[in-house]
């Protein structure tokens, strides 16, 4: 009977990653399309075009719909710290609490409180404030996910503690903890992949009215936008910050590096493996096509430095998900290489005034909006099964984290019941966005007043 | 530092069920008091455009506990694992059923989403009521500070309890006459036409209810938890509690008999922050009381955060305190007045 469905650790982890992988579809893409609103409300207000306010008016109304289930999907998220990792909160609750009251406090709230006025208030704010509007949106989705970072990069790379009195953690430094390196890379990384969903969904849609033959200017606004903004992010994401975070990872969790590469034999001039299953119980990657001495380059800055291997690590701490951990790490990088190439190409063919009439490039940004999504997860399991088997790392392990006194029986009835809620509220976020990519952009701006809006009698 | 950390958490909570608190009281009188499918979305529209900002100081509270009571965020959090996710899952209903309810306008899809928010927040208002029953009457923490409830054992309140039994039960029927009176006297003032007169009634009978429930659950007190009031008569807070408690009733049924709307308004949320603040100033400093042996009660200073913690945090949550009051008043100025049947063409009708 000693097998992993009785471990209760192991629930725990699946019911956390799998509300968080889920709540995190939504916020990527409104961090990332928080600019892009900000940027129309300031062209309209610069050259009073209407079509940017056309543009404005439609993509709020998908912001809304993703910023509510990324509200009702986020706060079980905080709950989770207390409910299934008591014992983690119990240690580290004097630390991390900090930024996660801090997130509710300054960001949470300056965000929700100006979103209902971004989707309602154009008439009552007027063009001034309905752009200030979109600005205090943006900040606050961004403060979020800063204090969100923040709190994650405590737990890969610790700064700034303390042991207080009774063994617990206490903050020693709070700018040591707020401007922690690791918070500023995973930050730049995090964010600049956000970009890229939003420019991916906004060129997809672009490329879905162009293909129909609907909407033409805001076909065409959409698409020019998707596809800079997308390739810039891409870039971005890639280089500096990608290879920043990697660094990063090889300096302070080489076990993590070695894992991630599938590399279990250290030496000099270490390679990068493009495609290859690793074999644990032999030890070895299985059909390797490798690039030699790309890793070390990559995670040192020369082809001859030495990267460690995982052998040169007792077992007990590597990552317990090898497997997975390899293949999100490899996967997210080949699709983050493939952005670059389908958004530079898609830029170069816009810049020749031939993107909307190639209907075959006009199909591949149609269709290629799900894959940042799929990046993105990846690059969070990747940052989370790299942790492992620590929950801080160097100071806390995964397995002192959960909460002892819930049955495994209590854990697996909210994860079903996680599962079954999750999925009907995937299917109507999915109808009515449907419903509104269906009737378009292009529609009269609300008329009248609105309930929001309602006049004082 | 731990007594005024002990306040402040309290205060946030207080402000939560308060502000929320019209948003369960709104959806549970949701069927009584609008008729037509009109009036249904009228009812919706007073609360739609607030209830995630409201929702909010649910986040910011909890942020705050686990800042500055990690140890209590713990032992609490798992031990009503099953009551918190319950909640959880009925403020996901809640919310989905306000904003997905709107968007077609047809009758099926909306006496649907009518139904689950009618539902979510009946069961919203039963859990919150119960779960003030349960620090009321303590839980069954061990001596190493953990405990696992179960929804129900014997009823009985003493020993092996469970999240529900005489006492917390009768705390949460007298939660849900409280809040559907607060959300009756909100209605009162956000809306006109039928549903108002239908409210401004609704309030009277619900606030003249709660009077015997309140009595009924004050001698209940006394014999579930004895001790109390015990040192607290001390406590300052108690009796700045108390005189909130007074003066906000005299305001109620000032504004109820002269139909004052605002002024009945502003009462009805000063009674039930009054009567919160009492309670939560009663009870300290055990945050969670043990059912099974006192001296394994947790206080707030054995909950607590290290010092240099609490420090810190004193430096910066008065500033985004301060920065959510100014939110505060530009929604609160924002989305004043009133909302009526027929002029509405945004999508909460």
């Amino acid at each position: 009977m000693n097998s992993i469905f009785n471990d209760p650790g192991f629930w725990h982890r699946l019911q956390f990653g799998f509300t968080l992988v889920y709540h995190y579809l939504f916020p990527q893409l409104t961090m990332g399309l928080a600019w892009f609103l900000v940027y129309w409300k300031w062209r309209a207000l610069r050259t009073g075009d209407e079509k940017y306010n056309q543009a404005v008016r439609f993509w709020a109304k998908i912001f809304g719909l993703n910023f509510a289930v990324g509200v009702v999907t986020g706060i079980p998220m905080e709950f989770q710290f207390g409910t299934n990792w008591s014992d983690f909160s119990r240690f580290a609750g004097g630390v991390i609490g900090q930024t996660l009251a801090m997130e509710g406090m300054f960001a949470f709230f300056l965000e929700s409180a100006f979103v209902g006025a971004l989707i309602w208030g154009e008439k009552r704010l007027g063009p001034r404030g309905h752009f200030a509007a979109a600005l205090a949106v943006a900040l606050g989705g961004w403060f979020s996910g800063y204090f969100i970072l923040v709190t994650n990069a405590f737990m890969q790379h610790p700064v700034g503690y303390q042991i207080d009195a009774g063994g617990s953690l206490g903050i020693a430094s709070m700018s040591a903890y707020l401007l922690n390196p690791w918070a500023f890379v995973q930050f730049a990384h995090n964010q600049m992949a956000a970009v890229v969903t939003g420019s991916f969904v906004v060129a997809a849609m672009g490329a879905f009215y162009a293909l129909r033959g609907l909407h033409p200017v805001q076909a065409r606004l959409y698409l020019r936008a998707g596809t800079l903004v997308g390739l810039i992010a891409s870039l971005l994401v890639a280089f500096p910050t990608g290879d920043q975070q990697a660094k990063m990872v090889g300096n302070h969790q080489p076990i993590t590096l070695a894992a991630m590469e599938g590399k279990f034999v250290g030496g000099s001039e270490a390679s990068v493996a493009l495609i290859g299953q690793p074999n644990v119980a032999a030890q070895r990657l299985d059909n390797p096509i490798e690039v030699p001495g790309a890793l070390s380059f990559l995670a040192y800055g020369h082809f001859g430095s030495f990267v460690h291997g995982l052998n040169d690590f007792p077992k007990d701490a590597w990552p317990d998900n090898l497997e997975l951990l390899y293949y999100s790490f490899h996967i997210m990088i080949t699709l983050g290489t493939l952005f670059i190439v389908l958004m530079g190409f898609a830029t170069l063919q816009n810049w020749r005034g031939r993107l909307e009439s190639s209907t075959l490039l006009l199909w591949i940004l149609m269709l290629a909006f799900p894959f940042p999504y799929i990046a993105n997860t990846l690059g969070w399991m990747t940052a989370e099964l790299g942790r492992q088997p620590w929950l801080i790392y160097g100071l806390f392990h995964t397995r002192d984290g959960y909460s002892k006194a819930v049955s495994n029986g209590d854990t697996i009835f909210t994860l079903i019941g996680f599962t079954g809620l999750y999925f009907v509220i995937g299917l109507l976020f999915l109808g009515l966005t449907g419903r509104e990519i269906a009737k378009g952009p292009e529609q009269e701006p609300a008329a009248g007043i609105g309930a929001r809006e309602a006049a004082t009698v | 530092m731990i007594a005024i950390w002990y306040a402040v958490v309290s205060f946030m909570l207080i402000i939560y069920v308060v502000l929320d608190g019209r948003n369960f009281g709104t959806g549970m009188l949701h069927w009584f008091v609008a008729k037509t499918p009109e009036e249904r979305r009228q009812v919706i529209a007073a609360i739609g455009p607030l209830w995630s900002w409201h929702e909010v100081w649910l986040v910011g509270f909890g942020g705050t506990l686990v800042a500055i009571f990690p140890r209590l965020m713990a032992s609490a959090f798992a031990g009503y694992y099953l009551a918190l996710f319950l909640i959880l899952w009925c403020l996901i209903l809640r919310g989905i059923s306000i904003e997905v309810g709107g968007h077609i306008n047809d009758r099926l899809w909306q006496t649907y989403w009518d139904f689950i928010f009618v539902f979510s927040n009946f069961l919203l208002a039963i859990l919150f009521g119960a779960a003030a029953g349960n620090v009321a009457r303590g839980v069954p923490l061990d001596d190493r500070g953990n405990f696992s409830m179960a929804f129900f054992t014997d009823f009985n309140v003493r020993g092996n309890v469970g999240l529900l039994d005489w006492y917390t039960v009768s705390i949460a029927i007298l939660a849900v006459v409280i809040l559907a009176a607060h959300g009756a006297t909100y209605l009162t003032l956000k809306t006109e036409g039928a549903v108002h007169d239908r409210c401004e009634k609704c309030a009277k009978y619900l606030w003249i209810a709660a009077i015997p429930l309140l009595l009924i659950v004050l001698i209940e007190s006394r014999i579930v938890r004895p001790d109390l009031p015990g040192r607290s008569l001390s406590n300052p807070f108690l009796w700045l509690g108390l005189a909130v408690i007074v003066v906000s009733i005299i305001t109620l049924v000032s504004g109820l008999i002269t139909r004052h709307e605002l002024r009945a308004f502003l009462g009805s949320n000063f009674v039930i922050g009054g009567l919160l603040a009492t309670g939560a100033a009663g009870i300290f400093p055990v945050m969670l009381h043990s059912t099974l042996a006192p001296e394994n009660s947790m206080t707030a200073y054995a909950a607590a955060a290290g010092p240099r913690s609490l420090h810190l945090a004193a430096i910066w949550w008065p500033m985004a305190f301060a920065l959510a009051v100014f939110y505060f008043v530009f929604i609160s100025r924002r989305y004043a007045g009133k909302v009526s049947v027929q002029r509405d063409t945004q999508g909460f009708y």
